[in-house]
């Protein structure tokens, strides 16, 4: 094993990025994997990328069909027009903005290097950020980068997930130092997870990438893979062992998922909201903030002034925000992509954890669940003063299956996470719910 | 709406009232015979919008609160075709586990996946996106059987991950057909959100009976449209073997559910067609219920032809601390028929159900917060329930809870076994009755009027040594008299009356237009 699996960009590609963000317009190809990024892209003039149907779904959906095949023998080639045509009879080429998705990650040239050689790192262009609260997932170390396409932009939202265009690729590599106590060290990245927002119909699609054992290709496994009896030495010195789920395509959905009006359902990114991106990092020498990293390169439109941009706090650093609003905070980025009214878990349970809900009911307040089943620690999903008596705390603290949310992503209980929460509900006023 | 006089009993009394009965919700599949046409062409009416007038609380029972389908033959919508489309075919046999994997993340519409005979194990859920999918296996093979033979398939998911379901499908038009799933971590089959279901001759089951860890659900269609469950079986889930939850259009015919906490249930279900199944040897065998907090109004059931006889299991269900689980239902209790209207029961047999044959409940015994069935227009109670030409072989109410009555777990078996065990001695009553009402519905309950609700009983075969066939319970006067600081139990069985059958006011005779199977 080696480390760091993947090295942070330099000043000098910074420089770069923004250059051939400056000059570049848009793709007229029809399909592409992504803009190379040392090309000029001369003849690049900008398209649309409305008014888009061409009825079957783009190649996008081709790879990998046949069962025991490799589907997508013939990624990483810019001409992903070939691709389509060459099933289901239809004689029309994928929408234009498509993008190709490749067996293989190295396929969308958004990184160069490999982990095996301690320079896997993403290209210009390709930008890396942090989330001030990130997702909890069985304590793995994650690496996001956001690929937007050259002369794209996306568009601000003070609450909902940046509106990004067509062509965008967010990568997210999942980690694990083989001791947390020297977390630089030794780390060995199971797999990249890869959203691309296609033109529609389709939208967001996911894809997941499993790394090989020699940490020198990631290969999509659209079905997911289990590392059984996976291992890592924890903060305390702990073995952890348990079985990590790289999802399947399928199960991305469970947790990106929003209901429209019709009742379909939707994949959608959850952490690039503006309050989570809301923080500094480091892309040169200089710690600046993301959003206005974003704004400078091109990459993003609409920032209003820093002063009106929300933030969501550290929910783990008591400097920057008081119990509730951190406790509030982990709820809403590890819980409220499903309880939320517009997600069917939400729809069901009627639990609102959003950041935005306020209601005390729809945020559990002595509410009964409709459907919780036996053994899940209380009658009632928050039960003020007293943790151990709601549900909403046994559910995060508890590994058994069937009981613990969220419902899959993780395997172990996230010990800080639980805490916050049986803290918050510890400080409100008790209150019998019965 | 008027306050409801469950509100105000002592404190004991509702608590103990509100957890009396509770059931599980989610926490979240032809025609004229086995090897007809895959999906239906006939069906009920057109759908009618659930919103009704928000009418709690009030005594109307006898109004249908939806519409009923019309007596002629109408179609079911078909929500997605593969007619004119290209179809696709895919085939996998043991050891090419990741490659189906694989092949179902990416699958097109109208794809018939086909496996072969043997044993499948899996290290994850098998999931389903797409629509127009069939999955089809050489066979169900025979109870207890959790490696495939030379024409049956298993799927094994004993080692998945935890917290995965065996096979997880959302889709349009799908069929699942001739396979077994074994040893899910939660529910066997969960289909959600789905319509044109067809699920046929599966068997969902778990290694060992009775264990509390064994997953949930076996076959659960639910938030879905036009489904069919037939010639399926379903053994030892620790929850219901056949759960059909908060759909529109089901028919539920042919099963075998056995060894379940509970065999058969329609929830939150409009239309539901249940017949000629099977519940033997559960903790409760078939039942009709709403649960609060779901916009879904169950009714228009209709359960026929079915046999319901000797379930009296032991309650295995896991049951720390929830208010809300099938925990709570005594063993050996037939059916129970909770917060529901327009429910028939025509041609079945019940008998040698420990406890009772049919208990009749208010959803108010479950959660007597109004507000909370808000989402369903106030639909905690139970109403137009129509028990006629059905047989009871008897047997049955003598050993309430099959003995192991628990007041904690199960308050209201350790009710009815004190209530009973006076009878008994005082009046000679030695079993429960045939039917068993709560009292409660219409809320509040109304002395003057005997049968608020329109609880019918009539032209059944009962057993000749059968006194009485339907008892009144009142169990709100009951309760409060046995949890008394001094307990009255003379006063508790005194509130109780029994009709023989064929006596009023239970000689009602059903309700029009009656229901009718597709």
């Amino acid at each position: 094993m080696r480390s760091p699996y993947m090295t942070r960009l330099g000043l000098a590609a910074v420089l770069l990025a923004a250059a051939v963000a400056a000059c570049s317009g848009g793709n007229e190809d029809d399909t592409h994997i992504i803009d190379p990024p040392d090309a000029g892209d001369a003849g690049d003039a900008s398209t649309p990328d409305s008014g888009l149907d061409a009825g079957d779904s783009g190649p996008g959906e081709d790879g990998g069909t046949d069962a025991g095949d490799d589907g997508g023998t013939d990624a990483g080639h810019e001409d992903g027009g070939t691709d389509a045509g060459t099933d289901a009879g239809s004689d029309a080429g994928p929408p234009p903005g498509t993008v190709t998705i490749p067996n293989e990650l190295s396929g969308y040239n958004l990184f160069t290097g490999t982990p095996a050689g301690g320079d896997f790192k993403p290209v210009e262009g390709n930008i890396p950020y942090e989330l001030t609260t990130p997702l909890f997932s069985d304590y793995s170390l994650k690496s996001r980068t956001l690929y937007i396409p050259a002369g794209k932009a996306a568009l601000y939202s003070a609450d909902a997930v940046l509106d990004l265009p067509v062509g965008t690729i967010i990568t997210k590599t999942f980690a694990f130092p083989a001791d947390f106590r020297e977390p630089t060290k030794n780390v060995r990245p199971l797999e990249t997870r890869v959203l691309v927002r296609q033109p529609q119909p389709v939208g967001w699609v996911a894809y997941p990438y499993v790394w090989n054992d020699a940490l020198t290709e990631a290969t999509l496994a659209s079905g997911g893979k289990v590392f059984k009896d996976f291992s890592f030495i924890d903060e305390q010195g702990v073995t952890k062992k348990f079985d990590y789920l790289v999802p399947q395509r399928n199960q991305c959905q469970k947790c990106h998922h929003v209901v429209d009006e019709q009742d379909n359902q939707h994949l959608l990114p959850i952490g690039v909201k503006a309050r989570y991106l809301n923080r500094d990092h480091t892309y040169g020498v200089q710690p600046v903030n993301q959003l206005q990293h974003l704004a400078s390169l091109g990459k993003l439109e609409g920032l209003p002034p820093a002063a009106q941009v929300p933030r969501a706090p550290d929910a783990f650093n008591a400097g920057e925000a008081d119990l509730t609003q951190r406790a509030r905070t982990y709820l809403d980025i590890n819980c409220a992509h499903c309880h939320n009214p517009k997600a069917q878990p939400g729809i069901t349970s009627r639990l609102f954890l959003d950041i935005k809900t306020t209601d005390e009911f729809s945020l559990g307040y002595c509410k009964r669940p409709g459907s919780a089943g036996g053994g899940v620690g209380g009658e009632f999903d928050i039960v003020p003063g007293s943790h151990d008596t709601s549900i909403l705390w046994f559910r995060m603290h508890t590994e058994i299956s069937g009981k613990m949310m969220p419902e899959i992503g993780r395997a172990l209980r996230h010990e800080a996470g639980a805490q916050l929460i049986a803290d918050w509900i510890d400080a409100m006023p008790p209150r019998s719910c019965k | 709406m008027n306050r409801l006089p469950l509100s105000r009993v002592t404190r004991v009394a509702l608590v103990s009232l509100m957890s009396l009965l509770a059931i599980p919700a989610c926490s979240d599949d032809d025609a004229d015979g086995p090897y007809a046409d895959p999906h239906p062409s006939k069906g009920p009416g057109e759908e009618t919008p659930d919103a009704g007038p928000p009418d709690s609380g009030t005594p109307d029972s006898g109004t249908p609160d939806s519409g009923t389908p019309d007596a002629g033959p109408t179609v079911w919508p078909q929500e997605f075709t593969c007619e004119g489309k290209e179809t696709h075919a895919l085939t996998f046999n043991p050891g090419q586990e990741q490659q189906l994997q694989n092949a179902v993340n990416d699958l097109k519409p109208c794809t018939t996946i086909t496996l072969g005979a043997g044993t499948f194990r899996f290290d994850n859920a098998v999931t389903i996106r797409q629509d127009g999918i069939t999955f089809q296996g050489a066979g169900r093979g025979a109870q207890g059987e959790g490696t495939g033979g030379a024409s049956s398939t298993v799927l094994d998911f004993t080692n998945a991950a935890a917290n995965t379901n065996g096979l997880d499908v959302v889709g349009k038009l799908f069929t699942l057909r001739d396979v077994a799933l074994w040893g899910a971590q939660k529910d066997g089959l969960r289909v959600e959100n789905s319509s044109n279901v067809l699920i046929q001759r599966i068997r969902t089951e778990w290694a060992q009976p009775n264990l509390p860890t064994n997953g949930k659900y076996g076959i659960y269609p639910v938030k879905s449209r036009y489904v069919i469950v037939e010639d399926c079986e379903a053994y030892n889930a620790s929850d219901a073997g056949i759960y059909v939850g908060q759909t529109r259009y089901a028919i539920v015919r042919r099963n075998i559910a056995k060894q379940n906490v509970a065999g058969i249930e329609i929830e939150n279900t409009k239309f539901a067609f249940v017949e000629g199944n099977t519940a033997i040897d559960n903790t409760t065998g078939l039942v009709v219920f709403d649960l609060p907090g779901n916009p879904i109004q169950g009714t228009d059931v209709l359960v026929t032809k079915n046999t319901i006889t000797g379930n009296n299991r032991k309650n295995f269900a896991s049951d720390s601390g929830s208010s809300s689980t099938v925990s709570q239902v005594p063993a050996g209790t037939g059916t129970f028929i909770l917060a529901s209207r327009r429910v028939e029961f025509v041609g079945n047999t019940w008998g040698n159900n420990n406890t009772v044959d049919i208990a009749v409940l208010s959803g108010l015994a479950i959660e007597p917060n109004p507000v909370l069935w808000s989402a369903g227009f106030f639909n905690f109670s139970t109403s137009d329930v129509s028990i006629h030409h059905n047989t009871f072989l008897g047997g049955s109410g003598g050993n309430v809870d099959s003995g192991e009555t628990n007041p904690a777990s199960r308050p209201l078996g350790y009710l009815i076994s004190n209530l009973y065990a006076y009878g008994k001695a005082a009046a000679g009553v030695d079993r429960v009755e045939h039917v068993m009402w709560d009292g409660i519905d219409p809320a509040p309950r109304n002395e003057n009027v005997a049968n608020g609700m329109h609880l019918c009983f009539s032209n059944n075969v009962v057993p000749a040594t059968t006194k009485a066939s339907v008892v009144d319970l009142d169990l709100e006067a009951v309760q409060k008299k046995l949890t008394a600081a001094t307990p009255d139990i003379v006063g508790a069985w005194a509130e109780t009356r029994r009709y023989n059958q064929g006596a009023a006011p239970f000689n009602c005779s059903g309700f029009s237009p009656a229901l009718k199977l597709p």
